[in-house]
């Protein structure tokens, strides 16, 4: 047995050496603490400001990158300065895109970026702190990757948290509803966390309502087609039995109503998410009873400014708490009874935000469960 | 030089020959979903339940029986989802700019959607045989672009169309009906004149059946396919107005799904992929197999994805169905 003596043995030794490596690595940053803040890598100059996203044919992301739009062009420059990359859904290309970008600029660049999925934003990550350039993501990335292990490098995170906002309207649903009767879920693309969240915030609100029957819950693909389709087969199965319509969001809620016209139905109540114009309109009509407001124009020109302002110097996001870098987008809850006043404000004329004011609309620290 | 769409049955000794098998099994295989859907739930069966079928199918009955042309020719079009958008979207601002309403002259938009598809269709026709570009690359490019001047064009906004006399399509109901089934239904009846009355629809299958036997016989085959991608363009409009007509909503987003649909469509009617054989029928009788599936899962509460399933399980019965494998020595 003497091969685990040793293994044992050389084990302690590591250990041990291990300790002391710390023990000096510990005292090294003590030491170069003395010398200030100076020792960081230098700021940017004139960075590159890059939106790397799936595409604009959806209204969601089109909104997103509008933001980045403004902000680029609150800096004085045109909205072309902006460096669009286009993942199209692919992962693969993400990273290719961003790591082509980081060669051509040299590390001098800015990156706003959504992943595309949750695994790719480590390697994102990694390539722009290893090239010196700055990054804030956007809603993908996984649960033990955090802002904060890349000193300033990856700056932020900003994600949204579905469930409560979705169990809000889900409330106003089953109110509506006079907490009696059946209702239908017409969900995302079943995968998408934001699709999960959404049907589980009506799950939760359900508890309270006994007398309400989730009929059933179907995924519509956040595609007005499709949507219209399902709801159309749901009303053969189920008819009269609903009485009320849970959308995941405001795509499928259009899908949903022209479905109920094709039939002659009116007054059918719903909610939905994401505060789209045409929806606010349907709010103000009170053909939809709720949507939620996520400001992804906000959220889209924060992103960039945040990774925009970390780059130049601006601000130094290690000093920051963490709940500065990892933090939940705004949500802003639209019924009838505020929808034109919520439309004036925000979506008629867009506001012009202080693209400095990092943290303010924010909803605070991302919590894990 | 006529060829006809299916060759003459060949009556093996006892029974059933191979050709009316082929020729029939789509049909058997959508009374056959029929009846389980119906047993399943009764409901299925109900007058209300075919028009919403039939409503979410019109708009792909359009853009399948345009690729049917093509297909028939031995080529294949992918362009389908950037014309739709392409022709819905230009419809939507010029029916919106002259007017808003049926009643006044922005009836024109309707006309000019088709223009538009025609003329997406011509070009892409020219480029696959000008440039000698293989129809599935040249059709999928065009698609790409189509996608793309769609944005442009809407710059990621949705177009509403709210005009009730147009919206009547949807509203309206004859005989249980709504309005755009019939429109559907005469677009079926123009295809199939074109496809069996004409000398192009004739030409179809010429080409597909042999090309360069059709060529040989002093075709001009190039013009046969540019005709035929413009055809089709013209019913990918078709479908866009539907579509428009079915949500109201014109966006870059309209056409998406169609090339899943159409193609599948197309194969499970029966239209044999390497030309020459199938036709508008077999596409009428794909298109509702598909959508039956789509609603008949809901209907007895299955899930979405059992759906692809099912449709991907279909589309492989359907081209062994309607391949005769003792006269392929390969498949590439």
């Amino acid at each position: 047995m003497s091969f685990i003596k040793k293994f044992i043995e050389q084990e302690t030794v590591n250990r041990r050496n291990f300790l002391f490596a710390s023990a000096y690595g510990v005292g090294g940053a003590a030491a170069m603490g003395m010398f200030g803040p100076g020792m960081a890598r230098a700021a940017l100059t004139d960075p590159t400001i890059a939106w790397s996203y799936r595409n604009r044919t959806n209204p969601y992301w089109n909104e997103i990158v509008s933001g980045g739009e403004a902000f680029v062009e609150s800096l004085g420059m045109s909205k072309d300065a902006l460096t669009h990359l286009i993942n199209e859904g692919s992962s693969e290309k993400s990273l290719a895109d961003v790591k082509a970008l980081l060669a051509k600029s040299n590390g001098n660049l800015a990156l706003a970026i959504d992943t595309n999925d949750a695994p790719n934003a480590r390697p994102v990550v990694e390539a722009v702190a290893e090239a010196g350039a700055y990054v804030s993501t956007l809603w993908n990335k996984t649960d033990d990757l955090h802002p904060w292990d890349f000193g300033d490098n990856y700056v932020s995170h900003m994600s949204w948290s579905d469930e409560g906002p979705a169990e809000q309207t889900a409330r106003i649903l089953l109110d509506a509803m006079g907490g009696k009767g059946g209702v239908v879920h017409l969900g995302g693309i079943a995968s998408n966390n934001p699709a999960i969240e959404r049907l589980q915030g009506l799950k939760n609100a359900l508890k309270d309502y006994p007398d309400v029957e989730l009929l059933a819950a179907e995924p519509a693909d956040w595609d007005t087609q499709k949507a219209n389709q399902v709801m159309s087969a749901f009303l053969t199965r189920y008819g009269d039995e609903i009485t009320g319509v849970h959308c995941a969001n405001d795509t499928i809620a259009y899908g949903v109503l022209e479905a109920l016209r094709a039939e002659g139905i009116e007054g059918m109540p719903i909610v939905s998410y994401d505060g789209n114009p045409q929806a606010v309109g349907l709010v103000a009509e009170m053909k939809i009873l709720a949507t939620v407001f996520t400001n992804p124009h906000w959220g889209g020109g924060i992103t960039a400014s945040l990774a925009y302002h970390a780059a130049t110097g601006a601000f130094k996001p290690s000093d920051e708490p963490n709940e500065h870098r990892e933090f939940y987008g705004p949500t802003i809850m639209v019924q009838p009874e505020d929808a034109l006043e919520f439309k004036a404000s925000y979506l008629d004329s867009v506001p012009t935000y202080d693209w400095a004011d990092f943290w303010g609309p924010s909803n605070g620290p991302i919590v894990y469960k | 030089m006529a060829v006809t769409g299916s060759p003459e049955a060949q009556k093996s000794a006892g029974g059933i020959s191979r050709d009316v098998l082929v020729r029939w099994a789509p049909l058997l295989v959508l009374l056959v979903l029929m009846a389980f859907f119906a047993l399943m739930e009764p409901r299925f069966l109900t007058v209300r339940n075919f028009a919403r079928i039939l409503i979410a199918a019109s708009p792909a009955l359009m853009v399948a029986i345009g690729v049917t042309f093509i297909i028939i020719m031995g080529s294949i079009d992918l362009s389908m989802e950037g014309t739709v958008s392409v022709c819905a979207v230009s419809f939507a601002f010029c029916f919106i700019w002259l007017g808003g309403t049926l009643a006044s002259w922005a009836w024109l938009a309707l006309p000019l959607a088709l223009l538009v598809g025609a003329v997406l269709g011509f070009v892409n026709g020219l480029i696959h045989v000008k440039l000698k570009i293989p129809s599935f690359m040249a059709s999928l490019a065009m698609g790409f672009v189509g996608t793309g001047l769609a944005m442009v064009m809407t710059g990621g906004d949705r177009i509403r169309i709210e005009d009730e006399l147009f919206r009547s399509l949807l509203t309206e109901r004859i005989l249980n009906f709504p309005l755009m089934v019939y429109v559907a239904g005469l677009f079926v009846l123009i295809a199939w004149f074109i496809q069996s009355r004409t000398t192009l629809g004739r030409n179809f299958y010429a080409v597909g059946g042999g090309e360069e036997l059709a060529h040989g016989s002093g075709l001009n085959v190039d013009r046969v396919r540019v005709m035929g991608f413009t055809l089709a363009g013209v019913f990918f409009a078709a479908g866009a107005l539907l579509a428009v007509g079915r949500i109201g909503i014109a966006e870059t987003a309209t056409g998406n799904n169609f090339m899943f649909l159409s193609i599948t469509a197309v194969v499970v009617g029966g239209t044999a992929l390497w030309g020459g054989i199938g036709g508008v029928w077999n596409t009428l009788v794909g298109v509702l197999i598909v959508f039956v599936i789509g609603n008949g899962m809901v209907v007895i509460g299955l899930p979405g994805y059992v759906q692809d399933g099912v449709l991907g399980l279909l589309v492989i019965l359907a081209v062994i169905l309607s391949t005769d494998r003792k006269s392929i020595s390969f498949v590439k």
